[in-house]
């Protein structure tokens, strides 16, 4: 069923971004072009110039409707109108929600794709320009190594890691916080706001009070470890504590929609 | 399969301090049409959608098909709401491929014959439809499904009285037999002759629920004439002039 809902949502996707993606790259492939006009008139200059205008305002709708995106397909998809149809499916409410939380994640990762793609088409550069810089990256990944014993490979999979759990937190603190918003029978909206807000804190707080108990048992563990291994165990810990925090929106959020939905 | 389609027992549901429905009891064999008739705000709506799982109740037990709400009480629920439920980019069709998917009991090739007796063109998109096509849209979709349960809220509400005698015709000539249809309105005149039971249902509590001919036998009028009588006779007393 989960595939099945996923279809939906795709192809609502890509009404959504249809023109956006095509947009930006098109746009970054003039501007390759226009770019070489710039500084030989002033008609150059000007050419240039609009044409860098609007790649930068293509690339700041993207981000805009991005963010539209991913609050809207779930505020009105579960929780306004179109919400009639989808809880009346039958399927289970934690589907519904990781459909919504799955396809926001790929529509944020194309989105950054794009932008980055566009950068590449933007800039004039030359398969002998990324070989350079290919084999720099190389060299600092190399001096890495050897200064601090550093597993680079392994820290990169660990940003890697840590950005998308990141991001799956903070769109489940955006669906939790519409959960709650929907329970009022009035100014939805206004309560999602306030929800968000209080999430935000109550987040800080446990942070700051485990943070310290954290610390304080296990500073001796810190003591015979090398610089690399001491940035390792950060980021564990970061990984976990906001997997943790991902897990547990996530089931607020279920909790919320199966037991307490309130269409009215 | 269990026997009674629908159990409520005790149910409630309050709006905050306001309360919708106070302790509905209630049970609707297989095989009937059924009008929940009450004026606005008597809780209709809410009782359908609890029913269909989009409300909570606050108290009491309801099991449809002998089973609580949840994803086999959807799967043989067939609902047609108050309100529009489709994203604007979907045509017609996309939205048959959705039913095709999510409900083994959806007749595609029936919906489409039904979508040209009404005069709907499948493949327009939803936004470029009128209001009141894109109600037939919904009411082929609901219709189009040999479901157990159809929960059909104000069918007739929005559309001229020509255009009810289409709708209630479509209804009673798509409905699967062995279900059983509930249809809430408070324009009573214009379904009477279709249904076998009526259930009034007052400031959320049900205050009659038989059957249409016993209703006619023991009262000697119709269910629209006492309907009027019971609903006017309150109108009074609470006016007091």
């Amino acid at each position: 069923m989960l595939g099945k809902l996923l279809k939906y949502d795709f192809r609502s996707m890509w009404k959504q971004f249809a023109f956006i993606w095509p947009a930006a790259l098109a746009l970054a492939l003039v501007n390759r072009f226009t770019l070489t006009l710039s500084g030989d008139s002033e008609l150059g200059d000007m050419v240039a110039g609009i044409a860098g205008l609007v790649y930068a305002a293509i690339l700041i709708s993207m981000c805009v409707i991005a963010i539209i995106f991913v609050i809207q397909r779930f505020f009105k998809g579960l929780l306004g109108d179109e919400g009639y149809l989808m809880n009346t499916l039958p399927v289970k409410p934690w589907q519904l929600i990781a459909s919504k939380l799955i396809c926001a994640t790929v529509a944020t990762i194309v989105s950054i794709a794009v932008a980055l793609l566009s950068i590449f088409l933007l800039a004039p550069l030359s398969a002998v320009d990324f070989a350079d810089a290919f084999r720099e990256a190389v060299q600092v990944f190399s001096e890495l190594i050897a200064r601090y014993h550093a597993n680079v490979p392994l820290l990169i999979v660990e940003l890697v890691v840590l950005c998308l759990v990141g991001l799956l937190a903070s769109y489940l603190q955006l669906y939790l916080a519409m959960a709650i918003g929907h329970l009022f029978g009035r100014n939805r909206i206004a309560m999602s706001v306030i929800a968000y807000v209080g999430i935000n804190a109550v987040i800080s707080v446990v942070t700051t009070v485990l943070g310290s108990i954290f610390l304080q048992h296990t500073v001796w563990l810190f003591m015979g470890m090398n610089d690399w291994q001491i940035w390792h165990t950060v980021m564990v810990c970061l990984i976990l504590f906001t997997a943790v925090q991902a897990v547990v929106f996530f089931f607020i959020t279920e909790n919320i929609l199966h037991r307490h939905l309130n269409l009215e | 399969m269990s026997d009674l389609l629908i159990q409520c027992r005790g149910l409630c549901k309050s709006y905050g301090h306001k309360s919708a429905l106070q302790g509905v009891d209630l049970q609707v064999d297989r095989g009937r049409i059924v009008g929940l008739l009450g004026p606005n705000g008597s809780g209709k709506t809410t009782l359908i959608k609890i029913l269909c799982g989009l409300l909570q109740p606050t108290a009491g037990e309801i099991l449809v098909d002998g089973q609580s709400i949840g994803t086999h009480s959807k799967s043989v629920i067939s609902y047609l709401p108050d309100r529009m439920y489709f994203a604007d980019w979907m045509a017609a069709t996309d939205l048959f491929d959705l039913f095709h998917d999510f409900y083994t009991d959806f007749d595609r090739q029936k919906a489409i014959a039904m979508c040209e007796s009404l005069g709907v063109e499948p493949r327009d998109k939803m936004k470029t439809m009128s209001k009141g096509t894109k109600e037939k849209v919904q009411l082929v979709l609901v219709m189009a499904r040999k479901a157990q349960l159809y929960l059909l809220d104000e069918p007739i509400a929005g559309v001229d009285p020509a255009a009810r005698d289409f709708i209630l015709s479509t209804i009673l000539t798509n409905y699967n037999e062995e279900g059983s249809v509930l249809i809430s309105t408070h324009l009573i005149s214009d379904i009477e002759r279709v249904l076998d039971e009526a259930i009034f249902l007052k400031e959320g509590k049900v205050i009659l629920h038989n059957s249409v001919d016993n209703i006619r036998e023991t009262e000697g009028k119709s269910v629209d004439a006492l309907f009027r009588e019971m609903f006017r006779a309150q109108t009074l007393e609470g006016g007091n002039f």
